[in-house]
């Protein structure tokens, strides 16, 4: 990555290669990346019934993303992605959660009454089924969301600032 | 007592902490820093906490090791000197008293898996949530019960928690997330 801003030695500039393009990092994300995502989904639907559940889920499909974001380059990403669709997951997952808590206050219960999605609305194990909504629909998104979006908000300061110089060095 | 894998998991844990401290160069501490997570994150499993070892090598030592990076990427390196950084007296006597005061209260910690720990032994919570969240919840893991289902306002709450800081950053960096096309 040549450097057109200052020409030191190369040891008191700011680094601004942010992104290389590297065959063993495109390579190895490329492999690992379907197998971490699954084991996220894994973790977040199976919270019930093993360790895991929406809050560790949820970090690891977050993680894929900022792992294909740094073998593939952050931009690329982002633009693959969509600010909206990580602001929307974010808050999806607060509004479906709140749903949840609200909607047995609806039946005639308490904030959270989760028993009666059984009693009030005859769903078979509508407690358990409850629990697992509010892991898979309302916590794990929510972490994935904002650990996505934490991740683009820094990287969006950092490209803001240094465009035209991290631009020209992948053009090379 | 103590197993030879744990052992040597202690000692690299201790390690890369005083390596974290002391190395100079701060790429050289993120990197050491992700890897004490890690060792982290497996001394957790060690201790029947998988739940936490997840987290911790997920966080830990994935996404705070890339936002640390992201961050570092911004600032200027400074001309390489030695490759520790001077250790502060002062500093250090006060850490270690710290230290002391706190680890002179491990000897009292009950042992792991001990069943006479209050803890365990604790007929009206404890032992309730181990005997009850199957029948109550049907699900089978009590941690994701006691979160989801008898917490389940506390974790509402830390839900959104999470979602406020999330949204508190993107204000403070300027929304430059949702103004760049």
């Amino acid at each position: 990555m040549s450097n057109s801003q200052s020409p030191d030695d190369g040891v008191d500039q700011p680094r601004q290669s942010v992104y290389v393009e590297s065959e063993i990092i495109m390579t190895t994300v490329r492999v690992v990346a379907p197998f971490a995502f699954t084991y996220g989904l894994f973790l977040t639907f199976h919270g019930g019934g093993s360790p895991g559940g929406g809050f560790q889920g949820g970090t690891i499909i977050g993680s894929t993303i900022l792992m294909i974001a740094f073998g593939f380059g952050i931009e690329p990403t982002r633009d693959w992605i969509e600010n909206r669709s990580v602001a929307l997951l974010a808050s999806g997952g607060v509004l479906a959660f709140a749903t949840l808590g609200l909607l047995p206050i609806v039946l005639g219960g308490r904030f959270l009454q989760h028993d009666l999605f059984k009693t009030e609305l005859g769903i078979p194990h509508g407690t358990k089924y409850a629990l697992e909504a509010v892991e898979i629909l309302g916590v794990a998104p929510i972490v994935a969301g904002v650990v996505v979006g934490l991740f683009f908000a820094i990287a969006a300061g950092m490209l803001g600032e240094t465009a035209p110089v991290s631009q020209g060095g992948e053009a090379e | 007592m103590i197993s030879g894998l744990e052992a040597v998991l202690v000692a690299f844990l201790i390690i890369t902490a005083v390596a974290t401290a002391l190395l100079r160069d701060v790429v050289a501490v993120i990197v050491v820093f992700a890897a004490y997570s890690l060792g982290m994150a497996m001394f957790y499993a060690f201790l029947l906490a998988p739940d936490v070892a997840m987290t911790e090598a997920a966080i830990g030592a994935g996404v705070t090791t890339l936002l640390l990076l992201l961050t570092v990427a911004r600032t200027v390196r400074p001309a390489q000197g030695e490759l520790f950084e001077r250790v502060n007296v002062p500093a250090l006597l006060i850490v270690g008293g710290f230290v002391a005061v706190v680890g002179s209260t491990v000897v009292s910690l009950p042992g792991v898996g001990d069943p006479d720990a209050i803890v365990w032994s604790n007929p009206e919570v404890t032992q309730y949530y181990l005997e009850q969240a199957y029948a109550d919840t049907g699900v089978e893991n009590v941690v994701t019960a006691v979160l989801a289902g008898y917490r389940g306002f506390d974790t509402f709450g830390e839900a959104v928690v999470v979602f406020a800081a999330g949204v508190a950053v993107l204000v403070v960096f300027g929304t430059e997330v949702f103004t760049h096309e």
